[in-house]
């Protein structure tokens, strides 16, 4: 009796660290953003709980569902932009050709910048009177006055995915040629002693056996796409007129720009309720992967 | 005509030389091992013909055609790999049908094939499994009844029982000796354990460092090795070696003298001169306790009793292995002394270029 109580006061103490940072760094403000979220926090001294109301509001305001479809609009083409580019470059960069490891290094830039400095960098990119964009547009005859990307609801919106697929795309091509090169050389000589050509090959074998890989790269590009937000901050606050106001930005914009803290810590709420899915879906995805390759 | 025939091939890899020109004739339905120690190029060989790697200089004719330059699939051939390369999503059934999935053959001659193979390598039952859930000897079964619905000229096998234990093993080589019987095709097999080239083999290549060591049967090389190198390769335990130098040759006899064990004559009409250099060699399976024409004391070290056999292990004065390997239970143990003895005719005997001398 004795001995398992003090086991168990082991197993306590080696987990301590890691329990009390969880409770410091995740659990309490994870609690607080709940409670907050039931009150009419502002910035003055106290509130009062206000029980639904700020789910009420937001729900019933009409544009919170706009805001919603609009990030799971931007996500989408985002995640799939990446996934796409990601892998066509992880089998060009694992393809035999030469200078191999030069072009493995040309991915990396989009990833060793500093994300502000990059995102600033896209931002001159598609400014109207300086930009190269711009520039570039005009100087071929395709438009003829100066082009504000940013300044336009549709084209800041395309443009705000451009520049997260550019940061986002390294991360991919690099995992899933790590997923490429995981396939054993065997199969593919295999392949080719029994006449499978290239593309053959690439479909048969290359493509099946990455499946586990692209499934759990998207939902975990999807969680961190999703929860973006520096991007779409430094590039338009979620402008021109809210068209790239995504549910982060507009938590942020509810809570420190109007100093509603109470319905911004609503917003929040609701999406960690929808990472809070995601997260389930992709657990359930690596799980029965792993059971898959255990049979 | 051959099967195969390799002319002074060889292969480079910048400045190092694998295959330093290899000349072989293989002939149809023949069963060859290529064995050697590792690194010796046997597997590099095997991919030549394979049309894995090129061909640095050299020619390799299948059937009578160059085909330095075709891709496998042009050149007749089947490969079995080491690690089986079995494709882990596919079903066994889709895994043997694979090369006439590729063929674009219809459905029906697939099935024809497939089911053939399976019925050969009795993996009927598994053809909706996934290799994953299959045993090393079936996954090996799968890999070969890919090659098989090929219908190649030529089997290539790469290591392919080396995954195995020792008790698959043996049997996976009555297996694959059935198969040859029954198919008739030629094969080629890579190994580096003599046992299995030894048992499995119509002609064994001992390949060393990138040349042909010899080339015969497994009888031949154990009886009449050319060298030095295949003496101790082929046999277990190895052959045992003596160092010993020429005293007199008369042109019928050879006197050697052993040094502390004292000098043999052999009869030989080789001309070696007084003073050369050799080295002598006897098996541990030719050794008798107490006889023979020549008779040596030892001391074993260490006795293994292993039911049908019993092996002393010993060091010369010189300080050379000396092994001896003896039917049944000899009576003897470790730190007796016993007397060992074998016939002249059974002695081996090397030149100082390690060449044989008959």
């Amino acid at each position: 009796m004795t001995s398992s109580r003090s086991a168990v006061m082991f197993a306590l103490a080696l987990l301590a660290p890691a329990l009390i940072y969880i409770l410091i760094i995740v659990a309490y403000p994870l609690f607080d953003t709940v409670v907050l979220s039931f009150t009419n926090a502002a910035l003055r001294p106290t509130y009062d709980f206000v029980g639904w109301a700020n789910y009420e509001r937001i729900f019933g305001a009409g544009n919170f569902t706009e805001v919603i479809l609009r990030t799971f609009i931007w996500t989408f083409f985002s995640v799939a932009t990446k996934m796409i580019i990601g892998t066509l470059g992880a089998t060009l960069l694992n393809a035999a050709i030469p200078g191999q490891s030069v072009f493995r290094i040309l991915t990396m830039p989009p990833w060793i910048v500093p994300m502000a400095i990059g995102i600033f960098m896209w931002g001159w990119m598609y400014n109207g009177q300086f930009g190269m964009i711009s520039g570039i547009l005009q100087n071929t005859g395709i438009i003829d006055k100066p082009w504000p990307i940013l300044a336009y609801g549709d084209s800041a919106f395309w443009a705000t995915i451009v520049t997260d697929v550019w940061i986002g795309v390294p991360m991919v091509t690099i995992y899933m040629l790590a997923a490429m090169q995981s396939i054993p050389k065997d199969l593919y000589e295999a392949a080719w002693t029994d006449g499978a050509g290239r593309f053959y090959r690439f479909r048969r074998i290359t493509l099946p056996l990455l499946v586990p890989a692209l499934l759990t790269m998207s939902l975990l590009s999807l969680i961190a796409t999703f929860n973006s937000f520096d991007i779409i901050w430094i590039l338009t606050q979620g402008g021109p007129s809210g068209s790239t106001t995504t549910m982060i930005i507009d938590t942020y914009k509810t809570a420190m720009g109007s100093r509603k803290y109470g319905e911004g810590a609503a917003r929040a709420v609701v999406i960690c309720i929808f990472v809070s899915l995601f997260c389930i879906v992709y657990f359930r995805a690596v799980r029965k992967l792993s059971q898959g390759e255990a049979k | 005509m051959s099967e195969l025939s390799l002319k002074h091939v060889q292969k480079s890899f910048s400045e190092a030389h694998i295959i330093k020109g290899i000349d072989l004739e293989v002939s149809e339905g023949e069963f060859v091992v290529f064995v050697g120690p590792s690194g010796c190029g046997k597997s590099t060989l095997l991919r030549m013909i394979a049309g894995l790697e090129e061909v640095s200089a050299g020619e390799i004719e299948i059937g009578g055609r160059v085909v330095n330059d075709l891709p496998p699939v042009q050149r007749g051939i089947a490969m079995v790999f080491q690690s089986y390369a079995l494709y882990p999503h596919m079903t066994v059934y889709e895994n043997i049908a694979f090369p006439l999935r590729v063929e674009r053959l219809p459905q029906a001659e697939v099935d024809k094939r497939v089911s053939a193979a399976a019925k050969v390598l009795q993996l009927e039952s598994r053809l909706q499994q996934r290799p994953g859930t299959l045993s090393g000897g079936q996954r090996q079964r799968v890999a070969i009844g890919r090659a098989i619905v090929r219908q190649p000229r030529i089997f290539l096998f790469d290591e392919p029982l080396s995954n195995l234990d020792a008790a698959l093993r043996s049997e996976m080589r009555i297996e694959l000796m059935e198969l040859h019987k029954r198919l008739g095709s030629t094969m080629i097999y890579v190994t580096h354990d003599q046992v299995e080239a030894m048992t499995m083999a119509d002609k064994i290549v001992v390949l060393d460092v990138g040349t042909i060591s010899q080339v015969g049967s497994p009888l031949q090389l154990y009886h009449k090795p050319d060298n030095l190198f295949v003496a101790g390769f082929i046999g277990s335990p190895k052959m045992n070696f003596i160092n010993g130098t020429v005293t007199s040759a008369d042109g019928t006899t050879l006197a050697v003298d052993l040094g502390a064990l004292g000098t043999i004559s052999l009869p030989r009409d080789a001309k070696l001169g007084a003073g050369q250099s050799v080295t002598v060699g006897i098996r541990p399976e030719h050794l008798q306790l107490g006889t023979g024409d020549f008779t040596l004391d030892i001391t074993p070290r260490i006795v293994e009793h292993l039911g049908i056999h019993t092996v002393l292990y010993s060091t010369l004065p010189a300080g050379e292995n000396f092994v001896g390997l003896f039917e049944g239970d000899p009576k003897v143990s470790d730190g007796q002394p016993v007397t060992l003895g074998f016939t002249r005719d059974q002695v081996h005997l090397f030149d100082s270029a390690g060449k044989a001398v008959y």
